[in-house]
């Protein structure tokens, strides 16, 4: 599963190197849950996780926009894990009224999960604390947004988003519990910065 | 600047793991007395061998007693109660019992009967109302004698998967029976009353809340005290007034299917305050319990007769043995004889209770460790099968 991390990294650094200026950063802030996708909204309790990513355009029109983005994630689920993701998502954002657009994204994740208390293992007849070397997902995404753009004209203008985000970790315990379910409400800001280097 | 974030993120993973609480090791001393002739019994050591052949495997600790007629009593232990504090199991620790409750509540329910109080075939909507009865599908039809045989067709809210992630989401949440039941309203019941049998956890609930409404008195303080006190089960209690007592052993999930465990001691939150779960026990009580049961010491004749009067299920689940529904209690068909059982799961935690009508043999197990690759050790057919041959 190493390796998987390691191709997902060589898989997205040319994305990160052939950006145009200026760099896109969406940076967000979100809670996760275990829940089933759509039954709820706002859970509790909160476990926080943060996410950062920046996105490319594919294709760009007057009302609508398709692009790729990338991003590095954490949370923290008290009492039951923490995990570090890797992803990409195809996104289309589509401009309702003024600056207020929608977005529909589907992602790809990889994501290390660790346990958030200590772990013991089985080995030679018994159970020995160990380090942790946490468990390997793919995390696909269903992610739905609504953002606005604070100058309603301009791509590049700092845009204020919230993110109803689903997504499954799989393989989460085989022949067990297949498959494991959350939602992550996001909020978070897109901005953008100019480079200085001259592009790849 | 790159080292420096890498460094804080190694700090947050590693920073951030929940430790195991301290405890010294007269934590988990028992409180209670009988006469054991455990060292003395002639099957002691292929018992101890069963025990020890589930530690080897994956189980972090278990317990069991087993009576024979010809033998007597027998308790043993293997594996730990408390891997943090490095203690080991002893055959009088009290652990969870989950489930197995239920043959408690069937016991309540039919003294109640037997007083007068109700009538098993009265419906259930004579007692409960509200959301209980209009938003559960077939509680204003099922009888008091299809809950408790599983046979009112009502959903179990345990199968619903908003009800299994959002317990996961918040392990340490404590489940009031409103909160339980409102998994199951407006959900589909499986079949009209009385045409098939299929457990039901909601049921239980129900049948709690109707112990509740006859006896004005909080369901656990009736086992209190027509079951617990009686008997004598001074290791016996139900989790309500106390949902994490003093000796009680630490439990450990294998939430990953990997043999690497979490503690889970608190994370049994739904299992603290109705009648379909939260006994914390011990397997002398257990047997004391279910002996004094099948000889007619806790409810008569008529009312045993009526627990043991058997439906069986049109959908037998393949990979268990065929089970016949009795009033609170099982019947199977094992390699070493006709039992009748009960078994439970909290998280962490599985018990069962097994008594052979032939000759009285009663066997009951504990174990402080469940899910993932650990249930294949304890509670699956072959488990079971495993563990009877060797204590029977």
């Amino acid at each position: 599963m190493r390796n998987a991390f390691l191709l997902a990294l060589l898989a997205l650094s040319p994305v990160l190197h052939g950006q145009a200026r200026p760099l896109p950063i969406a940076v967000s802030v979100f809670n996760t849950s275990t829940a089933v996708p759509y039954t709820r909204f706002l859970t509790t309790p909160v476990h926080p996780g943060v996410q950062v990513g920046t996105e490319f355009d594919h294709r760009v029109r007057e009302c609508s926009r398709l692009f790729q983005s990338v991003y590095l994630n954490y949370f923290y689920h008290k009492h039951l894990a923490q995990g570090i993701g890797i992803g990409s998502e195809l996104g289309y954002e589509h401009r309702v009224w003024r600056g207020l657009v929608a977005e529909a994204r589907f992602g790809l994740g990889f994501t290390h999960t660790f346990t958030t208390a200590v772990e013991y293992t089985f080995s030679n007849g018994r159970y020995e604390r160990k380090g942790d070397r946490g468990n390997a997902r793919l995390t696909p995404s269903l992610s739905l947004d609504l953002a606005y753009y604070l100058r309603r004209d301009d791509r590049n203008a700092p845009k204020v988003f919230l993110r109803y985000q689903s997504w499954v970790e799989y393989p989460y315990s085989p022949d067990f519990i297949p498959v494991m379910a959350h939602i992550n409400l996001h909020l978070g800001v897109r901005f953008t910065i100019q480079r200085k280097g001259s592009d790849a | 600047m790159h080292r420096k974030i890498l460094l804080l993120a190694c700090a947050l993973v590693l920073g951030s793991c929940r430790k195991g609480e301290d405890m010294p090791a007269t934590f988990y001393d028992c409180q209670y007395s009988h006469t054991d002739s455990s060292a003395a019994n002639p099957e002691g050591g292929a018992y101890q061998a069963v025990l020890d052949d589930m530690v080897s495997s994956g189980v972090v600790g278990v317990t069991m007693s087993v009576y024979h007629a010809g033998t007597g009593m027998w308790t043993g232990a293997a594996g730990m109660a408390d891997l943090h504090n490095g203690v080991p199991m002893k055959a009088c620790n009290r652990s969870r019992m989950g489930s197995t409750v239920k043959t408690f509540t069937a016991t309540a329910v039919m003294m109640l009967a037997e007083d007068g109080l109700i009538d098993l075939d009265d419906r259930i909507a004579s007692y409960l109302s509200g959301d209980v009865i209009d938003r559960i599908e077939n509680a204003d039809r099922a009888t008091i004698r299809q809950l408790l045989q599983h046979s009112s067709g009502i959903y179990n809210y345990i199968q619903s998967t908003a009800f299994q992630t959002a317990s996961l989401n918040d392990l340490v949440r404590e489940w009031g029976p409103y909160d339980l039941l409102a998994y199951a309203y407006g959900k589909d019941a499986y079949f009209e009353p009385g045409t098939d049998v299929r457990y039901s956890n909601t049921g239980y609930i129900m049948l709690g809340m109707l112990i509740e409404q006859v006896t004005g008195k909080p369901f656990h303080q009736v086992f209190a005290e027509r079951i617990f006190q009686p008997l004598g089960l001074g290791m016996t209690r139900f989790a309500a007034s106390d949902p994490v007592p003093d000796g009680i052993v630490r439990g450990y999930v294998d939430l990953y299917s990997n043999l690497q465990v979490i503690e889970s001691t608190y994370f049994s939150g739904w299992d603290h305050y109705t009648a379909d779960g939260g006994l914390i026990s011990n397997p002398y009580d257990m047997s004391v319990f279910l002996r004094a049961l099948m000889n007619g010491e806790l409810i008569n004749a008529a009312s045993l007769a009526e627990m043991l009067t058997w439906r069986t299920e049109s959908a037998p689940d393949p990979e268990f043995f065929p089970i016949a529904y009795g009033l609170g209690i099982f019947k199977i068909e094992t390699p070493q004889g006709t039992a009748y059982m009960h078994s439970g799961d909290a998280i962490g935690y599985y018990a069962n209770m097994l008594h052979f009508p032939d000759d009285g043999t009663t066997v009951v197990y504990a174990v402080n460790s469940n899910y993932g690759k650990i249930d294949a050790f304890v509670s699956t057919r072959e488990a079971m099968e495993r563990i009877l041959a060797g204590t029977r």
